[in-house]
C-alpha cells in the first residue's frame, strides 16, 4: 500500500541562495495518482526531487507518513529511498550493455542479500507483464518504448510503495506513450502505489486522480484531473 | 621478531611479503564490496569503454613489463656472467688492469697484454697447492671464433669432462667449443688477430684438424677453439717450450728458457683456502698479478648495482606517471557515467556502493594491466636474454622471480589505493546535479 505525503513550508534554494521553489502546503492520501504539470522551468522536477529527498538544501517539511525527509540525515534518506521509492526518469537511464532483467534488478545489487531473490522474481514477472519476455539482447538494442518499460520494471521491482516519474513519456512516440501510461496506471492501481508523475502529456495527466500545476516556482493550482 | 623472520625459509618470506603488499587492497575490497553484488555494473563499464580500457590495460602492461623485464634481465646477465667465471678461480697475469685481464681470460675479449715468463709459469705449475695451471695464449681466430692455446688438462676441467671425440695428441689437433664454426673431422687455418683486422694469410699452410668437441657450457668459451699452446708459439715462429730433442711433446713441464711467454695463467687450486694463499703469493709488484675474477665481477656488480637502482627508480617513475595518466583517464571516464551513478544514488544506492563500483572498475583494469605486465616482462626478458646470449655467448637465463612479482604487487597496491581518489569524488556530487548533467 502506498504512503501518504504531507508537504509544508517547502523552500528550495538555488545556487545563488534565492528560492527557486516555494510551496505552502499540500497533502496526498495513500495510493493517490498525482500529476505535476506546468511550463518548462517552472520547478516541476525540483518539486519531484524534493519529494524524493534528493535535495540537500531545502527548508520546511516533506513527510512520507512519519518520515520527514528534510530532517533526515543523508544516509537515512538514502535508506528511505531504497526501501520506499521507485523512480522513472525521462530518458530511462539504463545501462545499455546489460539485458532487461539485469537493468530491472539493478537495485538488488545493493539491497540486503535476503531481498535479492524475491526482487529478481518480481522483476522477471513485471517484465513478463509488460511484454518483455526473457531475451539475451542488451537494452541498447531496444526501442524507446521497450526501454521505458524496463525502467518501469526497475522502479517497481523493489515493491516500493511510492513511484515517482519524471516525464516518463517524453522520449516516446504517441503509441508507445499510450501503452506505457496504461501499464503504469494499471500497475500503480493494482498495487496501491502512490504515483507522482511530472508530465506535459495531457493523456497521462487525464488518467491521474489529481493534478498539481507549478508555475514560477509556486503551486499555481491543485485539483482533480 | 627479527630472528623469527630470518629463520623462515626464503620462499615463505617472499610469500609473506607478497601477502603484505596485496593485503591492503584485499582489505579495502572487502570493506567496499561487503554486502554488495556490483559485478554486472562493473562488467557494463568494462564493455562500455572497451577501447579506452584496452588502451589503459596496454599502457599499464607495457610500463610494468618494461620495468620488471629490465630488472629480470639485469639479474639474468649477472648470474650468466658469474657462471661464465665459475671455472676461473684464480688468474695470474703480468701486472696491469685486472678488469682487462678478466675480460680477456674469462670473456675472451682480445687485448694486448704483457706476457708472463716460463719461470713464473713453472713456479705456479709446480706449486704444491696447484692442481691445474693452464696458460692461455690468445691472438688468433677462425671465422670470428677465438683460437686459444692451452694445455690438455684445461679441456676436461673447462667442460667438466663432457665432450665428444678425444683430447689432442699432436700439435695441430684442436678441440672446438659447442658453438664454434667447426666440427670433429673438419680442418681449418687460423687467422692472425680478431675481427675485421684479422690477417687470413699470416698462417698460410698451417692446418688444424678438430678431434674433439666440448659440450655447451653457457660461456663465451663455447665459441672458442682450443689448441695446444705449443702450436700457437710455433705458428708465430717462436720456440714451443720444449727442447728440440723432445720432439712433438705437448704440455708441462716446460723449459723456462724456451717458454715464449703467456698472457695469463688460469689456476685451479687443490682446495678453496689455497686460492687465497696463492693469490697472496703471486701478487708481486712489477712481476705478477693474481686476482679472483669473481671479485672483479662483484666490484662490477657494485657499479651495476647503482645503475640497477637508477633503472629501478626510472622504471618506478615511469609506472607512476602511467598510473597517474590512467587514473586521470578513469576519472574522466567515470564523469561520462555520472548520470547513471546519480541515478543509482536516487534509487537508494549507498555512497559506498557507488564508490565500490567505480573503484572496482579501476582496479579491474589495474589488475589486468599488472598481470599483462608480468607476461610482457617475461616475454621481454626472454627476448633480451636471447639477444644478449647470441651477442656475447654468455648464457643469460632471465626469469621472473619474487622481486619482480613484489614490484608488480607494489605497483598494484599503490595504484589501487590511489584509484580511491576518483571513486570517492563521484558520490560527492549532488544527486540532482548528476541527474541533470
Amino acid at each position: 500500500m502506498g504512503l501518504a505525503l504531507t508537504v509544508e513550508g517547502l523552500v528550495v534554494l538555488g545556487s545563488d541562495n534565492r528560492p527557486i521553489l516555494e510551496v505552502d502546503s499540500f497533502a496526498l492520501p495513500r495510493g493517490a495518482l498525482v500529476g505535476i504539470s506546468g511550463p518548462s522551468g517552472a520547478g516541476k522536477t525540483t518539486l519531484l526531487h524534493a519529494i524524493a529527498g534528493l535535495i540537500q538544501h531545502a527548508q520546511g517539511r516533506v513527510c512520507w507518513e512519519e518520515a520527514d525527509l528534510l530532517n533526515l540525515g543523508e544516509d537515512a534518506r538514502t535508506r528511505f529511498r531504497a526501501d520506499h521509492i521507485g523512480m522513472i526518469f525521462q530518458d530511462f537511464l539504463l545501462f545499455d550493455e546489460l539485458g532487461p532483467l539485469a537493468n530491472a534488478t539493478l537495485t538488488a545489487m545493493f539491497h540486503p542479500r535476503a531481498r535479492r531473490a524475491p526482487l529478481r522474481k518480481r522483476a522477471g514477472d513485471l517484465l513478463g507483464q509488460l511484454g518483455l519476455p526473457e531475451t539475451p539482447r542488451v537494452v541498447g538494442s531496444f526501442s524507446g518504448g521497450e526501454r521505458q518499460r524496463v525502467a518501469i520494471a526497475r522502479a517497481l521491482a523493489a515493491d516500493a510503495p511510492i513511484l515517482l516519474a519524471d516525464e516518463p513519456t517524453a522520449s516516446l512516440h504517441r503509441e508507445a506513450a499510450d501503452r506505457l501510461i496504461e501499464d503504469l496506471v494499471e500497475l500503480a492501481r493494482t498495487r496501491g502505489t502512490t504515483l507522482i508523475a511530472v508530465s506535459h502529456d495531457q493523456w497521462l495527466l487525464d488518467r491521474m486522480d489529481r493534478v498539481i500545476t507549478v508555475r514560477d516556482g509556486r503551486l499555481a493550482s491543485e485539483g482533480a484531473a | 621478531m627479527e630472528d623469527i623472520w630470518f629463520r623462515l625459509p626464503p620462499g615463505i618470506q617472499d610469500g609473506l611479503v607478497l601477502v603484505a603488499l596485496v593485503l591492503p587492497v584485499l582489505a579495502l575490497a572487502l570493506f567496499l564490496l561487503r554486502g554488495f553484488a556490483p559485478g554486472p555494473l562493473i562488467a557494463a563499464l568494462l564493455r562500455r569503454f572497451r577501447w579506452a580500457n584496452a588502451v589503459f590495460v596496454a599502457l599499464i602492461a607495457i610500463s610494468v613489463g618494461m620495468g620488471i623485464g629490465l630488472i629480470a634481465q639485469e639479474r639474468g646477465l649477472r648470474v650468466g656472467m658469474a657462471h661464465a667465471a665459475d671455472k676461473f678461480d684464480l688468474v695470474v697475469s703480468a701486472p696491469g688492469s685486472e678488469m682487462t685481464m678478466m675480460l680477456a681470460s674469462v670473456f675472451l675479449q682480445p687485448s694486448d697484454v704483457p706476457l708472463l715468463s716460463g719461470a713464473v709459469y713453472n713456479e705456479i705449475a709446480g706449486h704444491e697447492n696447484v692442481e691445474i695451471a693452464a696458460p692461455l695464449a690468445f691472438g688468433d681466430s677462425y671465422q670470428g671464433a677465438s683460437v686459444i692455446g692451452t694445455i690438455a688438462d684445461f679441456v676436461p676441467y673447462l667442460s667438466d669432462g663432457r665432450m665428444e671425440g678425444r683430447i689432442w695428441t699432436t700439435p695441430f689437433e684442436a678441440i672446438a667449443g659447442a658453438g664454434a664454426p667447426v666440427d670433429i673431422g673438419e680442418s681449418f687455418t687460423p687467422a692472425h688477430g680478431h675481427g675485421d683486422g684479422a690477417d687470413g694469410d699470416e698462417h698460410e699452410g698451417v692446418v688444424f684438424t678438430v678431434v674433439g668437441k666440448m659440450a655447451r657450457t653457457g660461456t663465451p668459451w663455447d665459441k672458442a677453439i682450443l689448441i695446444p699452446v705449443e702450436a700457437v708459439w710455433r705458428v708465430h715462429g717462436l720456440a714451443d717450450g720444449h727442447r728440440v730433442s723432445d720432439g712433438d711433446r705437448l704440455g708441462p713441464p716446460f723449459d723456462a728458457a724456451l717458454f715464449p711467454g703467456t698472457p695469463a695463467i688460469v689456476v685451479h687450486a687443490s682446495a678453496l683456502w689455497a686460492n687465497y694463499a696463492l693469490k697472496s703469493e703471486f701478487s708481486r709488484d712489477r712481476e705478477t698479478m693474481a686476482f679472483f675474477p669473481g671479485t672483479i665481477l662483484a666490484n662490477l656488480y657494485g657499479i651495476m648495482g647503482d645503475l640497477r637502482r637508477a633503472m629501478s627508480l626510472m622504471s618506478v617513475v615511469t609506472q607512476v606517471l602511467v598510473a597517474a595518466s590512467v587514473l586521470l583517464g578513469l576519472s574522466i571516464l567515470t564523469r561520462l557515467v555520472q548520470r547513471q551513478t546519480a541515478m543509482l544514488r536516487a534509487l537508494g544506492a549507498p555512497r559506498r556502493f557507488v564508490v565500490a563500483v567505480i573503484w572496482s572498475y579501476g582496479v579491474t583494469l589495474l589488475v589486468l594491466g599488472t598481470v599483462g605486465g608480468l607476461l610482457v616482462g617475461w616475454g621481454a626478458a626472454e627476448l633480451l636474454s636471447r639477444v644478449v646470449t647470441s651477442h656475447t655467448d654468455i648464457l643469460v637465463r632471465a626469469s621472473l622471480g619474487w622481486s619482480e612479482v613484489h614490484l608488480a604487487a607494489a605497483f598494484l597496491a599503490v595504484t589501487s589505493l590511489l584509484s580511491l581518489v576518483p571513486a570517492l569524488a563521484i558520490p560527492r556530487q549532488p544527486i540532482t546535479e548528476g541527474l541533470r548533467a
